[in-house]
């Protein structure tokens, strides 16, 4: 039921949590940003230890947070083989028939998993202290210089908040659907992929067509609220930048700056 | 066949902060032949519930038996097809090109041959007045239509007790009607049914017995007239079982199943009394 994962809001009272989302964004771009230029193993770990600390301070139990990685495992399993694999820089260290493994691919394919591990930890940590809505506001904020160049800030911010909205209500879509089908006998794990990936069409089919509709419905709904977009459109909860958010990105800075030099 | 369940528990999302004990000990049977009214507020866990009985759902502790056997040993595809479950708005999960092989998704996944296909699909979607509909496109079709293609898309399993989570939720009076006769039909034919509803009226209709759910909690069992009194007597706890309350004792003394017009005559008898 509860499908937690990567860019879930997780509700607790934190120091995080209450930071201005302006402030969060901006030092998760620069923090991200950043990570390209961090490239020895102890600005890593630097890096690593600044974000388990922020995790700690968010007050989300670990384990919960640790789901939040397990999606991108694949790729960064895939990423550090491939690295492994294919790199003929450096010494050789190990030699099986075609396969050589080099000493170059070995760092280079650490660095990119932890580059990896840390840029969707940060992000994950972002959308886990930040609620949907606070993220559109700041994004919207920090987009609106554009607005002059008649960037649709305000249009694309809602876009996002309605997308990440509905993250969850489409897995759980999704799971009724798969038992509703399962009722009637369909089996997703047996057979090869193929068979696998037929399965699911009886998933995928009204999954689809249910988006479609929720999509119209809530367009008519917005409209019929009144929504007409962001011109002259007045917001409940005004954001504030405190002393405690540029403290926030002088301590991102720091962080980063430590990372880069280590 | 004799479905029962036996002390289940549920816990949703256990080990986070979203956990939610959704069955604290259930126990309930559906008797061979008979239609079993299950009623509740919402979250009360009903929905929780009929998904144990084709074990969609696994207890987190207690059992579930089939003709006195652990459902867990019976294979999991026989199982599906001797209950069948029909979820609520199971016209979301409409997918086919058109309603026949919409409906034949299920005998088909049973490895049955054409011809017994094609008569069940037949079969059931007359059984469910929509045997016109069998050439159209599910997704043209209108809100009652859909629905009754949905619940012959299970019935077409040739199910042996067929579990309805509130078939008749946002239904016109005619596909409601339809399907409460549908339900009689089956129970004369011997299929146990279980009927999932917030409708009183309907369930005091057509049930033999009724399981009053609360809280994830079984409140009563027994037949409508039983439990709606019962309930009225027992002072439960008014958040979700409140209707049922006002229902049983608007009702005292008129000895029969609760009926929404009764109900009104004997307030309204009240109130000028």
């Amino acid at each position: 039921m509860a499908n937690r994962g990567l860019g879930q809001f997780y509700p607790a009272s934190s120091p995080l949590h209450a930071l201005d989302p302006r402030a969060k964004i901006v030092a998760t771009a620069v923090l991200v940003l950043g990570l390209f230029l961090v490239d020895s193993i102890a600005g890593f770990l630097v890096v690593g230890a600044a974000l388990a600390a922020l995790v700690a301070i968010s007050g989300i139990p670990p384990g919960a947070f640790l789901r939040i990685l397990r999606p991108v495992a694949f790729i960064v399993a895939l990423t550090v083989m491939f690295q492994v694999l294919f790199s003929r820089e450096g010494a050789t260290l190990v030699e099986w028939g075609p396969l050589e493994v080099h000493s170059g691919g070995l760092r280079l394919g650490s660095f990119l998993a932890l580059r990896i591990l840390l840029l969707v930890s940060a992000a994950g940590l972002l959308t886990a202290t930040t609620a949907p809505v606070a993220l559109a506001d700041g994004l919207e904020h920090l987009l609106s210089p554009l607005k002059r160049l008649r960037f649709p800030a305000h249009e694309v911010a809602m876009m996002m908040t309605i997308a990440l909205r509905f993250i969850p209500t489409l897995g759980e879509e999704a799971e009724k659907i798969t038992r509703a089908q399962a009722a009637r006998g369909a089996d997703f794990s047996e057979g090869g992929l193929l068979r696998r990936v037929r399965a699911l069409i009886p998933v995928l089919v009204p999954l689809t067509v249910g988006a479609f509709r929720r999509a119209d419905e809530l367009a008519d709904a917005m409209e019929s609220r009144g929504y007409r977009g962001g011109e002259g459109r007045t917001r409940y909860r005004e954001l504030r930048f405190r002393a405690r958010d540029a403290l926030a990105l002088a301590l991102t800075g720091l962080i980063l700056l430590s990372g880069i030099l280590a | 066949m004799r479905l029962e369940l036996r002390d289940v528990f549920h816990v949703y999302a256990p080990g986070t902060p979203f956990e939610v004990e959704a069955l604290r000990g259930v126990s309930v049977a559906v008797e061979p032949g008979e239609v079993l009214g299950i009623v509740g507020g919402t979250g009360s866990g009903k929905s929780t519930l009929v998904q144990h009985m084709n074990l969609l759902l696994t207890p987190a502790s207690g059992e579930v038996l089939v003709d006195g056997v652990d459902a867990r040993t019976v294979e999991r595809g026989e199982l599906r097809r001797r209950v069948g479950l029909v979820f609520q708005f199971p016209e979301a999960a409409l997918f086919a090109p058109t309603v026949e092989e919409d409906v034949a998704f299920a005998p088909r996944r049973l490895g049955l041959d054409g011809g017994e296909v094609r008569t069940r699909v037949r079969d059931s979607l007359e059984a469910l007045g929509a045997g016109h509909l069998a050439g159209r496109s599910p997704f043209a079709l209108s809100g009652g239509e859909k629905r009754r293609v949905a619940v012959a898309g299970v019935l077409a399993m040739g199910p042996e007790v067929l579990v309805l989570d509130e078939p008749t939720a946002g239904l016109d009076p005619a596909t409601r009607g339809d399907l409460l006769a549908l339900i009689l039909g089956l129970k004369a034919a011997g299929i146990s049914v279980v009927l999932v509803s917030h409708d009183l009226d309907e369930v005091a209709e057509v049930a033999d017995r009724v399981c009053a759910i609360e809280r994830g909690v079984v409140r009563a069992v027994g037949t409508p007239a039983e439990v709606f009194y019962g309930a009225a007597e027992e002072d439960l706890a008014p958040a979700t079982v409140q209707t049922v309350v006002a229902l049983g004792e608007a009702q005292r003394g008129v000895g029969r199943p609760v009926r929404f017009r009764e109900t009104l005559a004997a307030l309204e008898a009240l109130a000028e009394g």
